[in-house]
């Protein structure tokens, strides 16, 4: 059972460990099943890119259990998932700079058994690149499309994306997000991706990972993300209502009586029915709902996380 | 193929609820007629903004509906289905829009009667209008 299930997830992680003495990672514990695409998010140094760079064993671990595409990274580990392995780093290498695109694209095929030339040319004329270029004449969008194009020739299982898309142009951005969903068409494929911008979380992804400060804070499924994070209008039912029992149910973040009779309230983490089923037991009809947007739902989550762990941190001090 | 169905994110209830009822709504009214093959879970996630979660369990409702059907490796595609079932369907929307403008008549004070008048009145100004409407398009 429990192998069978580890078949299907194309990230295993349980109290991995990661990084050096300046930014340490973790501890994690998270599963991402195949066939999806995860956003990864959090503010700047949140660990999204040190987490990116664990997955193709480029950080050092510092304990506990990393698993790619079924095989263990680190020392001992069998590293051959990395050959099923697309990767666009968050900078470009430095090293490649005298390099012409078509000669990184030769160096990778060495690489990559499954190395297909006819789709690495295909994607060059989706993203209109020519090959002769030496990358370090190529400005910073076109380089990015160099590397996406190089990281997905060899039709990779997992693709591992940090910040892809900075300084593609709005026309090369949805040529992109089209290659991309003919990527996941087949089903079997899976894509992490670290990224700012929100579009491409709401238009791309199933899970939203959430970092902050090198610690995980959740690995959500996107839409309930939405739906458990908003703001209602509601009327009162009839009579008044009581906002006091509602404000003191689990997720009521706010009950604020308007000047028209109607009510904002706010909800964070809590599941929708549970939700509506609270305000119509305190009295409430619900009239309109809003979503907050992404970066509100990250201010709002990653404060709730520092209040609790200063809360942690204040609890173990001495008497 | 892009399917007339749009997520309004301001309602009260789930994504899921809102994209399946629609997507129903479109098989029964007939829009989309048998055969019909539908996006790929991904394409309609992408377009819709939702997660391939969502649309997943959509499809897997409306199969175990009998509205659509899927075939390995060929798609997913708009099931037979019944006029019984069609015309229920039509019935039952066309009485959920007429309680609604009831209910609009109730809150605004009408009596019975004023609101059966109405009614009827409607649908006279509406069928001559729409007869008007036949003639300045021919």
């Amino acid at each position: 059972m429990l192998e069978r299930e580890d078949g299907r997830l194309a990230v295993r992680m349980q109290g991995f460990l990661a990084g050096t003495e300046d930014f340490r990672l973790g501890p994690l514990d998270v599963m991402i099943p195949r066939g999806t695409v995860t956003a990864v998010i959090g503010s700047n140094g949140s660990g999204k890119s040190t987490l990116m760079r664990a997955l193709l064993g480029l950080e050092p671990s510092r304990g506990g259990v990393l698993q790619v595409l079924g095989s263990g990274v680190g020392p001992g580990g069998d590293e051959s998932y990395k050959v099923r392995t697309g990767f666009v780093a968050e900078s470009p290498h430095a090293y490649e700079n005298s390099m012409t695109v078509r000669e990184k694209a030769e160096f990778a095929s060495l690489w990559y058994p499954n190395w297909d030339w006819e789709r690495y040319r295909r994607l060059l004329a989706l993203f209109d690149i020519r090959d002769g270029v030496k990358l370090s004449r190529l400005s910073k969008g076109h380089r990015r499309k160099a590397e996406l194009v190089v990281a997905m020739a060899h039709d990779p299982e997992l693709l591992i994306l940090d910040e892809p898309t900075s300084g593609l142009d709005p026309v090369i951005w949805k040529v992109w997000l089209d290659e991309m969903q003919s990527f996941m068409d087949s089903g079997d494929k899976t894509v992490l991706i670290a990224t700012h911008v929100t579009e491409e979380v709401k238009r791309l992804a199933d899970y939203v990972l959430i970092l902050h400060r090198g610690r995980c804070i959740g690995l959500y499924e996107k839409d309930r993300l939405f739906e458990e994070w908003r703001t209602v209008l509601a009327e009162p039912a009839g009579g008044r209502p009581d906002a006091g029992a509602l404000r003191s149910r689990e997720g009521c973040a706010k009950v604020e009586e308007l000047e028209n009779g109607l009510y904002r309230i706010e909800w964070s983490a809590t599941a929708m029915p549970e939700q509506d089923a609270a305000m119509r037991a305190c009295g409430f009809r619900p009239l309109d709902s809003r979503r907050l947007e992404l970066e509100e739902i990250l201010a709002r989550i990653t404060q709730e996380e520092i209040s609790n762990t200063s809360k942690e941190e204040g609890s173990v001090e001495p008497a | 193929m892009q399917l007339p169905i749009k997520v309004d994110e301001q309602r009260p209830e789930p994504l899921y609820h809102q994209i399946e009822s629609q997507l129903r709504g479109l098989i029964l009214g007939g829009q989309l007629a048998e055969g019909t093959s539908l996006p790929s879970i991904r394409e309609l996630a992408v377009s819709l903004k939702c997660s391939a979660i969502t649309i997943r369990r959509v499809y897997q409702d409306l199969e175990a509906e009998g509205y659509i059907r899927t075939r390995q490796g060929s798609g997913t595609f708009v099931a037979d289905v019944g006029n019984a079932d069609r015309r229920e369907h039509r019935l039952s929307r066309v009485a959920e829009e007429m309680e609604r403008a009831v209910d609009a008549a109730w809150q605004l004070g009408c009596t019975e009667e004023e609101v059966e008048e109405l009614f009827r009145k409607a649908v006279l100004r509406r069928a001559s209008s729409r007869k008007g409407g036949e003639n300045s398009d021919a």
